[in-house]
């Protein structure tokens, strides 16, 4: 397959999945091409409720490969995040976004597994040592720490 | 002369007639130290491109009967467990038949219900979310169905990321492997080439995958992967030449350890160039012991550690100075401690260089002797055709590998001392005074072996073509003594080795190849089982179809049929490629 060809049919699948978004949004985050360019979407993720993150709102940025959905897609954070995961590049430390990836998922689907690790953070597969080093001993200071970042960065 | 001779064209080891010759002529050494070590044979074996196939035959065979299935599925099971056949069957009777699949993705349906009859002519692919005609779609053993283009699409990403050996299914979350001969027809329908490719890696995965095969690690590389029977330390001749270590895949280094070899390359690749300037043009720093050299300006020079130290007396000083003077130094003063600094630093330099410089000195005489074969030999093919009472030449040619082979023991023998008597790997292992013993005794061992290594070379070079018949005769029984004698040395350094030195460490970690009188095990061509017996193996309709054509284009390593069988016995290992090709 000739890169022209799979980028057809990436553009095929990903105007069918804006479509879906657009029809049936799921309820913490909305998505969608930043400007002409199908290939580079802007998301915005509702912190959580039940999350330190919670009121916040997290601009993520999604960049499609040309052989999407084959290659997985790259997904970082715009805003900045206190989180074991997450480290200051943006970088989204998530196993369906490398080797768990599957042509199967969606951004949809990406999207949900980023707000249910909001609220889960995986403390034994850290991308920040330092923060996850906090979450395991000290959960009071992670969530005061996390949620004064959601304020100065995510909100408003 | 004439009844010691005689024997000798019914014997299969080359080597015999030294033995035969030495007992008439009544020598000392004992008979017992002339067999040769190994006497098991070939075990290793040679694996070319056209003999990959038929090598893991055996394996795939052994698996699909057991099991009943075919050929793709046999080969997920074994790429699974690492071509190791009794673990894959141990893991069969421990944990049964569908731990087993489940665990290598190995998923068996006998029915599919989704294209009965009665199933839509049309289908939603989930990936490209169009709607397929289902005989457009292909339904994995495990159940799942996506549409042809889709999954050709998902093999092309995997194995140009050289997966090919595990390409899962692409439903989340789901850990079978795709059925080989599925992506293998739904890649060559677009990129014969990747088709091709994807074959490769799988049926390379005998060699990459398996712990008793390995590629021969020679630059330009031959092609060529080497077999052995047992995962005893060892070193193996390829049929390209090249020699080398079957645990660390480098160029063969006994008597030193793999971890040895792999300190003392990287030493002198870091220093064998650069060791004379250094010792001429720098210092070494009196707290890290590097060497630094002086850039100009005063005599008051910091290393890259931040150490201060006087370019003069090499002492450690304060940072403060002027043109003339540093503050808190004055060179004059004897300082013992930093005396002893200074000259354990110079002395771990002139240790090495020691080691270094001999080792190099047997390296470069063993280049040089290797040139000497040809006209060693050309001597050879004048006396044969001077009438001579002496006919048999063979004596020359046995000198020759003995000659190479405890050249080779002795260069490696130098590396190993310098690590066996350093205080690099074994400072707590042993005392100062038991470290002395046996150095001393190795040494001994070394220099006796050195000696009549020199003696040996001597005599070979020695132009005997021109001489008389009973001058020739004379340096015969020279070289056969000392090939006898070097031999022995050599076999009993390795002994030395084995018991008193490295076999008495706390630390098992250093283990070193096993010394073989006829030299390193040279590789024998792979035939099957069943070739063996008259039936030609068949490639399989795996798709390997570039075997053919791809023959012209690769050198054949060597000419067809001088190694087959038992011939091979008849050959000396230890000789170089080259002058095996002329005999």
């Amino acid at each position: 397959m000739n890169i022209s060809g799979s980028s057809k049919m990436a553009s095929k699948r990903i105007n069918k999945e804006l479509r879906d978004l657009q029809r049936d949004p799921p309820v913490s985050c909305s998505a969608g091409p930043v400007g002409d360019d199908m290939f580079h979407w802007q998301a915005t993720i509702m912190g959580p409720t039940d999350s330190p993150f919670s009121g916040g709102v997290f601009l993520v940025s999604i960049h499609f490969p040309p052989d999407y959905p084959f290659k997985p897609p790259k997904v970082s954070f715009r805003t900045k995040v206190y989180h074991p995961n997450i480290n200051s590049n943006g970088s989204i430390c998530l196993d369906i976004l490398k080797e768990q990836w599957s042509p199967a998922l969606t951004i949809s689907k990406v999207l949900l597994s980023i707000c249910s690790l909001l609220t889960d953070p995986n403390p034994d597969d850290p991308l920040v040592p330092e923060i996850a080093h906090t979450y395991k001993t000290d959960r009071v200071k992670y969530e005061s720490t996390a949620r004064s970042w959601t304020q100065k960065y995510a909100m408003g | 002369m004439d009844d010691y001779l005689s024997g000798e064209e019914e014997d299969d080891y080359y080597y015999t007639s030294d033995q035969e010759s030495l007992e008439g002529l009544d020598h000392e050494y004992d008979q017992s130290n002339l067999q040769p070590l190994s006497s098991s044979g070939n075990t290793a074996k040679v694996i070319t491109k056209e003999s990959l196939l038929a090598a893991q035959r055996e394996d795939l065979r052994r698996v699909m009967e057991l099991l009943t299935l075919k050929e793709h599925h046999a080969r997920t099971l074994l790429i699974h467990h690492r071509w190791d056949v009794e673990k894959l069957f141990a893991v069969l009777v421990e944990k049964g038949k569908d731990y087993l699949f489940s665990g290598a993705g190995l998923t068996l349906v006998e029915d599919d219900p989704t294209f009965s009859p009665s199933s839509p002519m049309m289908m939603t692919c989930d990936i490209c979310v169009e709607d397929v005609a289902t005989h457009h779609m292909t339904r994995m053993d495990c159940g799942h169905c996506f549409c042809n283009s889709c999954w050709a699409a998902h093999f092309t990403v995997k194995i140009n990321e050289g997966q090919s050996k595990r390409i899962r299914c692409m439903a989340y979350k789901c850990n079978a492997i795709c059925d080989e001969d599925v992506v293998r027809s739904l890649v060559s329908e677009t990129q014969p080439d990747l088709a091709d490719k994807f074959d490769r890696f799988l049926i390379e995965s005998y060699i990459e995958d398996n712990k008793m095969v390995k590629w021969c690690p020679s630059t330009p590389h031959c092609g060529n992967a080497i077999r052995v029977e047992d995962d005893e330390l060892c070193e193996v001749e390829c049929s390209c030449g090249f020699q080398f270590c079957f645990s660390c895949s480098y160029r063969a280094h006994s008597p030193c350890s793999c971890s040895m070899w792999e300190l003392w390359r990287k030493k002198c690749h870091d220093e064998s160039e650069t060791v004379n300037w250094i010792t001429v043009h720098t210092k070494p720093c009196p707290k890290c012991f590097k060497p630094v050299e002086k850039n100009g300006g005063c005599n008051l020079v910091t290393c890259i550690c931040g150490q201060s130290f006087c370019w003069l007396c090499g002492g450690a000083t304060g940072r403060d100075h002027t043109w003339s003077s540093i503050s808190g130094h004055s060179c004059g003063r004897y300082q013992e401690d930093k005396e002893k600094q200074l000259e354990r630093a110079k002395r771990d330099l002139y240790r090495y260089m020691h080691y270094h410089n001999r080792y190099k000195a047997h390296i470069d005489s063993s280049k040089l002797e290797d040139r000497l074969s040809d006209t060693i030999l050309e001597k050879v093919s004048i006396l044969e055709k001077r009438q001579l009472q002496l006919k048999d030449f063979s004596w020359v040619t046995s000198g020759l590998h003995r000659l190479f082979r405890s050249r080779r023991v002795l260069s490696y023998s130098y590396p190993f001392a310098f690590y066996m008597f350093g205080e690099e790997l074994f400072k707590d292992e042993m005392s100062a005074e038991e470290r002395e013993i046996k150095q001393n005794l190795f040494e001994d061992q070394q220099q006796q072996l050195e000696a009549n290594v020199e003696k040996l070379s001597k005599f070979l070079e020695e132009p005997f073509d021109q001489f008389a018949d009973d001058k020739v005769t004379q340096i015969r029984i020279q070289v056969i003594n000392l090939s006898v004698a070097v031999d022995t040395l050599c076999k009993t350094m390795y002994e030395c080795i084995d018991n008193d030195l490295l076999g008495s460490l706390q630390l098992g970690i250093h283990n070193i190849a096993p010394y073989r009188s006829n030299g390193i095990e040279r590789a024998s061509d792979f035939i099957s089982s069943r070739e063996a017996a008259g039936e030609k193996c068949q490639p399989s309709n795996s798709g390997w179809n570039s075997e053919d054509t791809s023959c012209s284009s690769r050198k054949r390593p060597r000419k067809e049929g001088i190694y087959r069988n038992s011939q091979t016995t008849l050959l000396d290992l230890n000789l170089p490629a080259d002058v095996i090709e002329r005999k």
